[in-house]
């Protein structure tokens, strides 16, 4: 085992963890290795320079994770297949596994080939004991959505993975939630596997307490026809970062990947992306929303990769943001690198306040001007919710959003 | 109903100062009246709706605009709007992710809730919504688009006439409503307000030109120059400024 030079309280932490491991196999022994020599991320590492994992981290002393209360959850009415991951364990659905879909707990995936230098990835890799397995089977819509609770307590560390395989010409809605108030660390990292013609919806939606860290990944393969629709929502902590990795393998597939921030005090919230075109006729459209006001900051970081042969790749990026006060902060990096020659790519960002002549049209409309400033907001984070499907569970988004804006 | 008494209104500009547009403007509408004010470009027509309605950055610096004798210059613009005092913009904004039959009856139910009247039903408002959409020809299509979104300056007037015929305002300003509409688009402007018509409702028509004026027969014509209001008189005015034009008033202001 490589010792990690200079670690961090939270890193020593870490080391020591993994040392005390009684069973760890040789790809976790060389994952870890790699993490020994990366260390946790920090803004001089590229892609890392607004969302400083280690600072984030070094505040906190590493405690001890604790056994969190676990409320209902607002998908609840959509009576869902419900999993749940308590500080990386976990928890299969009490009720029988039912027509359709195959699920159980495996032994954990190896290191995703494209994320071996991703420090949080082979961290992820090296730590994690067990994966929660879920396989959508030939053809079948499911129509039930599938409830991946992450939960986390205390100020402690926890790691989780998920594999899931939606095979051909089947259809699913995955829904996963980040809960938990605790000031500790959580990382989650999604393996993704969409089969010809099948189709994949994920929304994701992070509500962790203000002293948390959470680190989400979704590494996504596409093959032939396959379609991939994400939507996220993340009312930000001390640090949250979702990243997705989309790799269109094959023709013909397409994806859309939209997030919405909604930021007050000191939160942050990154959404970070790459998609990799590597084959030809394929399609994403990306819609970033950022609301953040007092101290907040809000991160996007899009990435679309067109190799070579990828030719009549149809791809849109855009990200805006809102800042409701002078102490708010947007970071965008929009990114194209393109080596075809015949595709459509294109990509905006904008950051603004509050149009003045909207409030003032509303006002004149009746609207006070809480009223007429909730409404603005309502809206313009809205938009990236509308690649939601179906309605039931876009009004919960909705209700998320409307549930922040009144409180904040 | 409306009066202006001495109204001086200076915009600030992007450096900071700011220049008088409105200089000394007084004007009032009876109660159940209908009247217009023509001027050219620049005149401050729309420095004087803006004011009346209540637009940060457009504050008096003298002279006050009462409704029904009272001040409104001390009141936010949604109070004014509470109190029944409606503007038809000029440019109406286009306001994206706002769904226009929920924008709508949340503005409604504003206005009823600040004067201390009930809400209006679900099923009440759709009832009403599609009556007065067919009366200012737009389809139920667009009553479930986002808010003016895609629509043609037409249809964003079109949606003024909605807005302003379900809210039923007390006194009513209409700024350059006319502006790019074709015919059959003027004559329903003309209907709207003469639905609307009646003795306890009052119109201020800010227009360029005269050919609205067809549809909607005002009790006085006022040109609106240099600021102030030069000259006042009958629906005649209006027809004898569009023979001769304003460049008389720009030479006289």
């Amino acid at each position: 085992m490589t010792a990690m030079a200079k670690p961090s309280p939270f890193e020593a932490a870490i080391e020591a963890a993994y040392a005390a491991r009684s069973k760890t196999n040789e790809a976790q022994a060389a994952a870890f290795d790699r993490f020994a020599r990366l260390g946790l991320p920090h803004r001089r590492v590229e892609g890392w320079k607004w969302s400083d994992v280690n600072a984030a981290l070094r505040a906190a002393a590493p405690g001890e994770v604790e056994t969190p209360e676990i409320a209902p959850s607002p998908f609840a009415p959509l009576e869902p297949l419900e999993f749940r991951i308590v500080n990386g364990r976990i928890d299969l659905p009490k009720e029988d596994a039912p027509e359709g879909v195959r699920y159980g707990v495996m032994n954990p995936v190896g290191t995703i080939d494209e994320l071996e230098q991703h420090a949080i990835a082979t961290l992820n890799v090296a730590m994690t004991r067990k994966t929660l397995g879920i396989e959508v089977l030939d053809g079948v819509d499911f129509e039930r959505p599938i409830l991946i609770r992450h939960i986390s307590g205390g100020a402690g560390f926890s790691f989780a993975q998920t594999m899931m395989r939606i095979s051909p010409n089947a259809k699913v809605q995955i829904i996963e939630t980040y809960e938990g108030e605790g000031a500790g660390f959580y990382s989650h990292l999604g393996h993704m596997v969409v089969r010809d013609g099948a189709e994949m919806r994920r929304a994701v939606l992070n509500e962790t307490g203000a002293e948390n860290v959470t680190h989400g990944i979704c590494a996504a393969k596409l093959d032939e026809k396959a379609r991939f629709y994400q939507t996220g929502l993340s009312t930000g902590a001390r640090l949250s970062r979702h990243e997705t990795h989309v790799h269109f393998w094959a023709p013909g597939s397409s994806a859309s990947l939209n997030s919405a921030s909604l930021l007050s005090g000191e939160r942050h919230a990154d959404f970070t992306s790459e998609a990799q075109f590597r084959a030809p006729d394929c399609a994403a459209a990306q819609l970033h929303k950022g609301v953040a006001r007092d101290r907040a900051r809000n991160v996007f970081q899009g990435k679309f990769n067109v190799w070579r042969d990828a030719q009549k790749t149809d791809a849109k990026m855009t990200a805006n943001a809102l800042l409701l006060s002078d102490g708010a902060e947007a970071n965008h990096k929009p990114e194209l690198e393109i080596y075809a020659d015949d595709v459509e790519c294109a990509h905006g960002s904008t950051v603004g306040a509050l149009d003045d002549e909207a409030l003032f049209y509303l006002r004149q409309r009746g609207l006070d001007e809480a009223a007429a400033r909730a409404l603005l907001v309502e809206a313009f984070v809205g938009e990236a919710m509308e690649n939601i499907e179906d309605e039931a569970l876009r009004a919960i988004f909705a209700e998320r959003i409307a549930d922040w804006l009144e409180k904040e | 109903m409306l009066k202006i008494e001495d109204l001086h209104v200076a915009v600030g500009n992007k450096d900071g100062g700011g220049s008088e547009i409105l200089k000394g403007l007084s004007l009032e509408v009876p109660k159940g009246e209908v009247h217009a004010i023509m001027g050219p470009n620049g005149s401050g027509k729309s420095t004087l709706s803006y004011t009346i309605a209540g637009r940060d950055g457009y504050e008096a610096t003298s002279g006050d605009v009462l409704l029904d004798g009272q001040s409104v210059l001390d009141l936010d613009p949604d109070e004014r709007a509470a109190k029944g005092l409606f503007l038809s913009f000029q440019h109406p904004m286009e306001i994206p992710g706002v769904q226009t039959m929920n924008f709508i009856r949340t503005a409604l139910n504003a206005q009823r809730k600040a004067r201390g009247e009930g809400e209006v039903s679900a099923a009440d408002f759709i009832r009403l919504i599609r009556e007065k959409a067919k009366l200012v020809g737009l389809d139920d299509a667009k009553l479930k688009r986002q808010f003016n979104v895609g629509f043609s300056g037409g249809e964003k007037k079109r949606m003024e006439m909605l807005q302003m015929a379900m809210f039923e305002p007390h006194f009513a300003i209409m700024d350059e409503t006319d502006s790019g509409l074709d015919i059959d688009a003027l004559k329903m402007v003309g209907a709207v307000v003469n639905e609307l018509r009646g003795p306890d409702r009052g119109f201020l028509v800010i227009t360029h030109y005269q050919r609205l004026l067809d549809y909607i027969k005002p009790d006085a014509v006022h040109v609106l120059a240099g600021g102030r209001i030069v000259k006042s008189g009958g629906p005649e005015l209006a027809v004898e400024l569009e023979k001769s034009g304003y460049d008389q008033f720009i030479e006289a202001a």
